[in-house]
């Protein structure tokens, strides 16, 4: 019995960033690396399956992104995760959510797992697109945002709830193997000690290639992608203005501002 | 000059048969005493070898053997904050260890050198002197022994009534009504030994009246002696003496015999455990905490043989005299922690699990939990680490490192405060506790008119460690810019590191997060490595603490000072003249870390003196001062709604200083604590909190 959890290592931005030079990113210096916070919460949800289980059940974390996603990865076999997988190339830069679900997709196929599980969402981009579009891949039924979960590992289904506006309640069951996005407060994810994260450093990652799984260049990336960021900027703030000086001088000075502003209709 | 003659008896008139059976007897008590002693060893032995401990600590066993034989001799920690008790228990430590030493020399002579040799010494003038100083010996013990009922029994004071804040009546191990039992069964019996001695030596007295050589040498034992005249005066026989005797005889001599043979198994054991405990003190226990050795499973301690043979000891030490219960900062706020609590549950915990022939099984040895003898995680996080139980504890147990063990154990489980579990991943992250970027840590420095050198860039005579709260906390950044500016004013070269600066991690340590400890603590290292200055100087007691203390044992060895010390040589120096008297009624706020922990008392009461000002002590001060609240990583826990806090306390302690001007305090966390107290407890407008770095700046107010 085997659960794949697909995590991303998302960025934060530090005070004082910078654009990228390409004007389609922020300065990768000027960044913050973590584990996504959703999918800590999905982590949580397979371990706990996993520590309830009787008979052997095996969590395998996925994630796909350069060799600084390592820490991310760490982090989950930290909290106890089995093993550790990283799909990395140069031609995934750029890709789209949907170019990132076809190589989710790929280890999914490689793997077969009985549950997948991914972060409604991730915090820096917001798509909340790639689990849901792994699922349509894999021909696997779906469901988004689950706010409770029960699932005895080997069982054909699994039932589960999400939470609805105005305060409803959808409780629903699924058959397996399926695909679930997990959404925040499913759980209390555990804390990983600082010790358990170093030793967690000795544990090996294993690094697929698109070759290894048998993904196309062409697949990923930009050319893989129907969807392409133009550009990234802070949209200019509104332009107020601090009148300084005394009574007087802050009277005169708005004067002239209105007058400015009204030009020779006054 | 008394001859051979004079002396005592001892089996006259007993048939040889009775003389067998008390030795038969007194040998078995020895057994059992034996048997005891070894139950004891057993225990300590099933705890963890001791590993990370300080370099010499095995070594060295005479210099340990004298300092702990000085310490219980001059009962110097005894009578610490409690002078009542250190009199009493110093006149029965004295009359026991003469009256001991009494009966050893009789045996040594009538049972060693006389048998063996045919030397006999108890006799004459050593005879007479032998008996006036165990008569005087037995005044003293029982003089002790009813000062100590006296005050058990009509003093009562609240730190023995042994009440527990972290149980409810209604638990199991609620109830120490056995252990009042003992104390007084304890006091009891050493009265019934001294008097039976005293009415056994007047009966031997009447008994051998006829001989001159008892009779007239009587006054040498004057209370046997007084008793015997009284005894004759009511018109007793030298006969019925004799018989008296004879009887009596017995009862003392088994109630001694019962007495040696329970040591091992009542508090009487604290005569060794205590010496024990006091001989392998840790002079530096809560200051410089152990180090998990990498190949350790599991940090901390989660069973009770996990703890060493050392902390096992210490657990028996245990007097329950109170102190630590009195000077705990959390048991006086109502928090469910007293320390000596902490220690008599692991120690019924202990008896209970590993006195047993047949080790428990694993399950039954976690010390974790609700149950009896186990310690709730509320208990362990109530702790502020402010190492006021080790300080006061007479007998040198080490209870801040036994609950910082324990927490680590917590901390691998994640068995913590969401707030705290937060602020660690942050401190992870960041490198500070409060969530901003590494590059705002020198941020503060923006606003003076004058650049500091960047100490990774270009060398300094002195590196200031700002920490965390002085860098990011918008009320300490005011006092970090005045206290560079004071260093600008006597031309001091200092500098910081910027963003090489990481939290020094005493708190994260004390928390129970080793891991991260270990990270901070090589961040910092490896900054420094990279930084060139002479000396270090810190505003912040936490981080002059660790690394002071603490980061040697990572390879860190730094000359380092709190700034009270650099700001009184400055001043001394005349490079920060003072110009004005600034002429307050002030009160001093010791921080733990810099008085209790590292015994920097007297630099700010200096300065406050060169400043004109006038210190008026708090009652608790100096290496009792009161904990802010703040320590062992509390600053990032809430207390709980409704319940009072340390900080609170300390505030209605200064408000009662009739005058008081300003509430000096020389810590980051303790501005924030006391400027927040200070108004919870509605003195704001009263009385002002601040540092001593902005009244130095008020003294110097004219040039700044």
């Amino acid at each position: 019995m085997k659960i794949l959890v697909a995590v991303k290592q998302v960025a934060a931005l530090d005070e004082d960033f910078e654009i990228r030079a390409d004007g389609r990113d922020v300065e990768a210096d000027f960044l913050l690396r973590d584990l996504n916070e959703w999918d800590d919460y999905s982590l949580e949800e397979a371990m706990r399956i996993k520590e309830a289980a009787t008979t052997p059940v095996e969590v395998v974390v996925v994630c796909i992104g350069p060799a600084d996603a390592d820490e991310a990865l760490r982090k989950c076999l930290a909290k106890g995760a089995d093993r550790a997988i990283r799909v990395w190339d140069q031609a995934i830069e750029g890709s789209d959510p949907i170019a990132i679900a076809q190589l989710i997709a790929a280890v999914a196929r490689r793997e077969a797992p009985e549950m997948l599980f991914a972060g409604v969402q991730s915090s820096d981009h917001a798509f909340a697109a790639t689990g849901i579009a792994t699922a349509a891949l894999l021909d696997w039924p779906h469901a988004a945002v689950v706010t409770q979960l029960s699932y005895s590992p080997g069982a054909s289904s699994a039932v589960f709830r999400r939470e609805l506006e105005g305060g409803l309640l959808h409780e629903m069951q699924i058959d397996c193997p399926a695909v679930l996005t997990i959404q925040l407060g499913i759980n209390t994810p555990r804390y990983a000690s600082l010790r358990s994260i170093k030793q967690a450093a000795a544990k090996p990652i294993e690094v697929l290639s698109l070759a290894q799984l048998g993904v196309p260049d062409a697949a990923v990336g930009e050319s893989g992608s129907l969807s392409r960021v133009r550009r990234m900027y802070v949209p200019q703030k509104g332009r107020a203005q601090m009148i300084e000086g005394s009574s007087e001088q802050r009277a005169a000075r708005l004067a002239q501002i209105i007058e400015a502003f009204a030009g020779g209709a006054a | 000059m008394a001859g051979p003659e004079v002396t005592r008896v001892l089996f006259e008139d007993f048939a040889p048969s009775a003389v067998r059976l008390f030795y038969a007897i007194g040998y078995s008590a020895i057994a059992v005493f034996g048997y005891g002693v070894y139950v004891q060893i057993r225990k300590y032995r099933r705890g963890a070898a001791i590993v990370g401990a300080p370099a010499g600590f095995g070594a060295g066993l005479l210099p340990r053997f004298q300092s702990m034989l000085a310490t219980v001799l001059s009962h110097r920690t005894i009578a610490r904050r409690d002078r009542g008790a250190g009199a009493a228990h110093r006149l029965i430590f004295y009359g026991f260890v003469l009256l001991f030493l009494g009966t050893a020399t009789i045996t040594l002579d009538y049972d060693l050198l006389g048998p063996l040799f045919g030397v006999h010494f108890w006799h004459g003038d050593f005879y007479l002197w032998f008996s006036l100083v165990l008569d005087v010996a037995g005044v003293q013990l029982a003089a002790g022994l009813l000062y100590m009922m006296y005050r058990r029994g009509w003093l009562r004071p609240p730190k023995l009534d042994y009440a527990r804040p972290d149980r409810a009546p209604a638990d199991p191990d609620y109830d120490r009504s056995g252990y009042r039992r003992e104390d007084w069964a304890f006091l009891w019996t050493l009265l019934a030994i001294v008097a039976t001695g005293y009415v056994l030596e007047a009966l031997r007295l009447v008994w051998l009246a006829g001989r001159p050589s008892v009779w007239e040498q009587r006054w040498w034992s004057p209370v046997g002696a007084l008793l015997a005249q009284l005894m004759r005066g009511a018109g007793m026989s030298e006969t019925t003496g004799g018989q008296w005797r004879r009887d009596l005889w017995w009862f003392h001599g088994l109630l001694a015999l019962l007495f040696i043979a329970l040591i091992p198994f009542t508090k009487v054991k604290h005569m060794f455990t205590a010496a024990g405990s006091l001989m392998f003190r840790d002079p530096l226990a809560a200051q410089r905490l152990s180090r998990v050795p990498p190949e350790q499973k599991q940090p901390g301690v989660q069973f009770i043989t996990d703890f060493n043979w050392k902390q096992l000891l210490n657990l028996d030490a245990c007097t329950k005299c109170g102190r630590c219960h009195e000077a705990c900062p959390a048991r006086a706020a109502g928090a469910p922690l007293s320390p000596r609590d902490v220690i008599l549950s692991l120690r019924e915990f202990a008896n209970r699990t590993l006195e047993s022939a047949q080790l428990p099984p694993e399950a039954e040895l976690d010390v974790h939990g609700k149950g009896p003898g186990q310690v709730a995680m509320e208990t362990l996080w109530a702790c502020r680490t402010c190492m006021a139980c080790v300080e006061v504890c007479p007998v040198a147990i080490e209870h801040v490192p036994i609950i910082v063990q324990m927490r680590r154990k917590l901390v691998e489980d994640g068995q913590m405060d969401p707030q705290l579990r937060k602020t660690l991943q942050t401190i992870h992250k960041t490198g500070n506790s409060f969530g901003e970027s590494r590059r705002k840590r020198a941020a503060w420095t923006k606003t003076l008119p004058f650049a500091v050198k960047d100490a990774r860039k270009e060398p300094v005579d002195v590196l200031w460690f700002v920490g965390d709260y002085a860098s990011f906390d918008p009320r300490n950044q005011k006092v970090s810019a005045i206290f560079a500016a004071l260093l600008r004013e006597a031309g001091v070269d200092y500098g910081i590191l910027y963003e090489g600066e990481s939290n020094a991690g005493n708190d994260v340590r004390r928390v129970g997060e080793e891991g991260l400890y270990e990270v901070l603590a090589e961040a910092n290292i490896g900054s420094l490595a990279s930084a060139s200055f002479n000396t270090i100087v810190t505003t912040d007691p936490h981080s002059y603490n660790t690394i002071r203390n603490e980061y040697p044992d990572f390879g860190g060895q730094y000359p380092i000072q709190h700034y009270t010390t650099l700001l009184l040589q400055l001043m001394q120096q005349g490079r920060l003249p003072a110009v004005r008297s600034l002429g307050l009624r002030v009160t001093f706020h010791d921080p733990c870390h810099l008085g209790r922990f590292n015994k920097g008392y007297e630099a700010p009461r200096e300065i406050l003196r060169l400043l004109g000002c006038e210190l008026v002590e708090m009652g608790r001060s100096r290496a009792n001062s009161f904990c802010c609240g703040a320590g062992g990583g509390r600053i990032w826990i809430a207390d709980p709604v409704g319940q009072d806090k340390p900080a609170h306390n300390r505030m209605r302690e200064a408000a009662a200083i009739a005058g008081l001007q300003v509430y000096v305090v020389s810590c980051p966390k303790d501005l924030t604590m006391f400027e927040d107290a200070l108004k919870s407890t509605g003195n704001e407008g009263r009385f002002v909190v601040k540092e001593l770095i902005e009244l130095v700046r008020d003294a110097l107010n004219g040039t700044l």
